[in-house]
């Protein structure tokens, strides 16, 4: 199966004037784990909505598993696994019966398996739906998504309300997954939950994509906010200097900057003339990241 | 306007009772119509005063005017009206429980009894402007026609019907503000609505039923005939007496209780479910039943619906036939010098035969309401209430055609509305066999096939609405209004002989037209009836397909 799990083609989609997707071109390899990175309403949902056939292009087609997304849409639902934003299940349902109310919808699900995906999410099924915390009904949805081995796995926005723990063996399902040659496609709005899973990412804004890169590649870019702190007060030009270091602020013993140079030279610098005693180092939003994209853009014209 | 919760409420439903003026202000046009085009001057010549005037009609008022109100506000006005606030009252507290918004409003430094507070208020002021718009299309459209209607009282008839609307609606909203069950409140406001209705006209045929008919509200509006006699004071005061009691009864449920974060009732069978010992049981019978494909699952979803709707069909079914039994020798007597136009402003029927009381008290308004309310939600939700809820991706991420979905949410439709007309028809079997009344079981059977059906036909429509909309009250309204113009469309047109061809435009006309209950099947109009059916839900199949999926 070397055909890819998903590709647009010139994939638009438009509301009276306003552009949700701009000839989006995107292809998505089977074996692969693809982040889906946009801010909100930057038209991840869109993009999903289309290709799922729930909504239907302005322009444009979309290929699922080779196939073509509107004419071939249930024989393409019969293989993909698929969880909303924002999911909604049916109030009245208790988790069980939500997963076998789809089991029996799709067929050939192997109810061992969902009872191991339940153990390994920790999801409770014996309530109703509408008794859920939120986190509890996304390990249902995410259940339903995976329960039938589909060949792709599209979930947007999948790990709203579920606590660190549950997380990782979530990451650690999307990647057995991918081992097995089968494709995971998720959309997200923070930068970490997708470096930690995904292969490749997309970077969409106001429905055009921006940019899909390697993870590995995306890291190196990242801008950090950047905490060092001394026993002593450290000037602040001698960290202005080092290449990819912005907005320096000296105060009291610790200094503090934007990066998105190389951590080796600054940890040179900070270890070399001082008397580092504490680093703290976060990666910036969404936001910071796509303004040094443009800036790059800006700089290669 | 700022915004604050009572102009949120009040904005969001202004249209719907916009909407429902004009409807029945076009409904009053077609009535006037009709009704100038008799020569009423047999009747006053004909007939007693006191017969004209225990119809509500006053020689002096010209008559025309007194038929016409009487038929349009007593009836389809005041049941628009009244369930226009019905949805309203139960939207109010227990609908905003139930999508979770409540909590969120409550978040704000506001008293649960002020947020109360605000919804009663807008309860009142768009009860209040339904009846205002009612009271001026009653004025405008008699000037319009240039028909006079001097010595009519509409301002009192509106007073009247506004205050029993609002009676409904407070009732609606208590239920609601006690349970947080917007089904239940919509539910049982409803249901002991259309009983109080039918209560207040056959109890008085019975001897010493006066006095029962007297404790019901629907009584309260209708016997003083308010168009003719103007205000009566004692009953006005009844009505506002119960709604303010009602507003009480509403503000002690809301405080005193546990809200939901938008929760579903309890059954009966979860609390099997949650007991260990018949946990097992009911995970078999219910839990894998329920949900083994669209149809059960649609069908288990409108399960207290049906219920309901089908209790009220039995009851009335059942205990018709035997009343008619009960009726003094007086009432046939009196029916059979009633002209057509009167007979037609009770229901179209002759009460004083079997048959005829049969036909006015079960077959020609009551169980027709109850299975299009019970077919009409069923196709509002089938397709843009799943949209609503945002369960709809979910569905269809399964291999499943969106014309499949349509297809079987018909077939859910077509066995609920079945089980309606079959109890129906059990019940009225039953009553008719208890009390040896002429009427034939096989007609009784015939009517009640064509009852499903026209409720069907209507279901139908809200199915269709739906597929195209994605808008569960869009669905919901555009059934409820073409049934009730369908309904005086096949009640008035045929009393003139100009536009009596017209009344085969409407449903109703395949259902009675033809009298089934004393001359059995029409298969004709039942064809047409079932083609009716079949062509909405292939328009539907289309019109779902074709457009992007809300949600």
């Amino acid at each position: 199966m070397s055909e890819p799990a998903i590709k647009t083609t010139r994939l638009s989609k438009s509301y009276g004037d306003v552009r949700a997707l701009v000839d989006l071109d995107l292809s998505v390899g089977p074996g692969e784990v693809f982040g889906f990175l946009g801010p909100n309403g930057a038209g991840k949902s869109t993009m999903i909505r289309t290709v799922l056939d729930l909504i239907r292009p302005t322009r444009g087609s979309a290929q699922i598993l080779g196939m073509d997304s509107h004419t071939d849409a249930v024989r393409i639902r019969r293989r993909v696994g698929y969880l909303p934003s924002d999911l909604a299940l049916y109030p009245k349902l208790t988790g069980r019966d939500t997963l076998r109310y789809f089991a029996n919808l799709r067929g050939g699900v192997d109810w061992a398996y969902v009872e191991r995906l339940a153990a390994r999410l920790q999801a409770d099924l014996d309530k109703k739906t509408s008794d859920y915390s939120s986190g509890n009904r996304q390990k249902v949805g995410i259940i339903q998504a995976f329960m039938s081995r589909p060949d792709l796995i599209i979930m947007d926005e999948p790990s709203t309300g579920i606590d660190p723990l549950v997380q990782q063996e979530f990451q650690a399902m999307m990647r057995d997954v991918a081992h097995e040659g089968r494709t995971v496609f998720l959309s997200s709005h923070t930068l970490s939950e997708v470096q930690r899973v995904a292969d490749r990412v997309g970077i969409i804004r106001d429905g055009h994509l921006i940019d899909v890169e390697r993870v590995h590649d995306l890291r190196s870019k990242a801008i950090r906010r950047v905490e060092l702190v001394f026993d002593a007060p450290a000037p602040a030009e001698d960290f202005a200097r080092i290449e990819g270091a912005r907005d320096v602020e000296a105060h009291d013993t610790s200094v503090r900057l934007a990066f998105d140079g190389n951590m080796d030279e600054l940890l040179q610098v900070a270890t070399g003339r001082h008397h580092l005693v504490d680093i703290n180092s976060e990666e910036a939003d969404l936001e910071e990241i796509f303004l040094a994209y443009y800036r790059g853009e800006e700089a290669r014209v | 306007m700022g915004l604050n919760t009572y102009s949120v409420a009040v904005r969001d439903r202004l249209t719907g009772v916009l909407v429902a003026a004009v409807a029945v202000a076009v409904m009053l046009w077609f009535t006037l119509a009709v009704y100038s085009d008799l020569d009423l001057s047999f009747y006053y010549d004909n007939m007693p005063p006191s017969l004209l005037e225990s119809f509500g009609i006053s020689t002096e008022a010209g008559g025309l005017g007194g038929l016409a109100y009487g038929a349009m506000y007593n009836l389809i006005g005041a049941l628009a009206l009244a369930g226009l606030a019905i949805a309203i009252g139960a939207a109010s507290i227990a609908g905003e429980e139930q999508r979770g918004t409540l909590g969120l409003l409550l978040a704000n430094p506001r008293s649960r009894s002020r947020v109360l507070a605000a919804k009663l208020a807008a309860l009142v002021t768009l009860v209040g402007a339904g009846a205002l718009l009612l009271y001026a299309a009653g004025h405008l459209v008699p000037r319009l026609m240039d028909i006079d209607i001097g010595g009519l009282h509409v301002g009192a008839l509106m007073l009247h019907l506004g205050a029993n609307a609002l009676l409904w609606g407070m009732l609606a909203l208590a239920v609601g503000a006690w349970t947080g069950q917007p089904g239940l409140a919509s539910g049982s406001a409803a249901g002991l609505m259309v009983l109080s209705y039918l209560g207040s006209s056959v109890l008085p045929l019975l001897d010493g039923g006066d006095t029962a008919a007297k404790m019901l509200p629907w009584t309260w509006f209708t016997e003083t005939a308010p168009e003719v006699n103007g205000v009566s004071t004692g009953y006005l005061a009844l009505q506002l007496g119960a709604c303010a009691a009602l507003a009480a009864i509403a503000f002690v449920g809301l405080r005193r209780r546990d809200l939901r974060s938008g929760g579903s009732m309890t059954t009966l069978m979860d609390r099997l479910r949650a007991n260990p010992r018949t946990h097992a049981l009911v995970e078999r019978v219910s839990g894998q039943a329920r949900v083994s494909s669209i149809t059960t699952k649609t069908v288990s979803d409108h399960q207290v619906l049906t219920t309901i709707v089908s209790a009220l069909a039995l009851y009335i079914a059942i205990l018709m036939p035997p009343f008619y039994t009960f009726l003094p020798g007086e009432v046939s007597e009196f029916f059979a010098q009633l002209p057509d136009a009167m007979i037609a402003m009770v229901g179209g029927v002759d009460m004083g035969t079997a048959t005829g009381f049969l036909q006015g008290e079960v077959f020609s308004i009551t169980v027709p309401i109850a299975l299009i309310v019970l077919t009409a939600t069923v196709g509002a939700h089938a397709l843009a209430g799943e949209e609503e809820a945002r369960t709809m991706g979910l569905l269809l991420a399964n291999a499943i055609p969106r014309r499949a979905v349509v297809l079987h949410k018909a077939a859910s439709m077509v066995i609920l509305a079945a089980v309606v007309g079959l109890v129906t028809f059990l019940g009225s079997t039953a009553g008719v066999l208890l009390s040896g009344v002429d009427v034939a079981v096989a007609d009784l059977a015939a009517t009640c096939v064509l009852v499903t059906l026209l409720g069907l036909d209507f279901g139908a429509l809200a199915m269709l609405v739906s597929a195209a909309t994605g808008r569960v009250r869009a669905a919901t309204s555009a059934a409820a209004g073409a049934a009730g113009a369908a309904y005086v469309l096949q009640t008035f047109l045929p009393l003139s002989d100009r536009y009596d061809q017209w009344a085969a435009v409407s449903p109703f006309h395949y259902y009675l037209g033809s009298d089934p209950l004393t001359t059995g099947m029409p298969w004709g109009d039942a064809a047409v009836l079932a083609g009716a059916f079949v062509v909405l839900v292939a328009l539907a199949v289309p019109a779902f397909q074709r457009r992007d999926l809300r949600g």
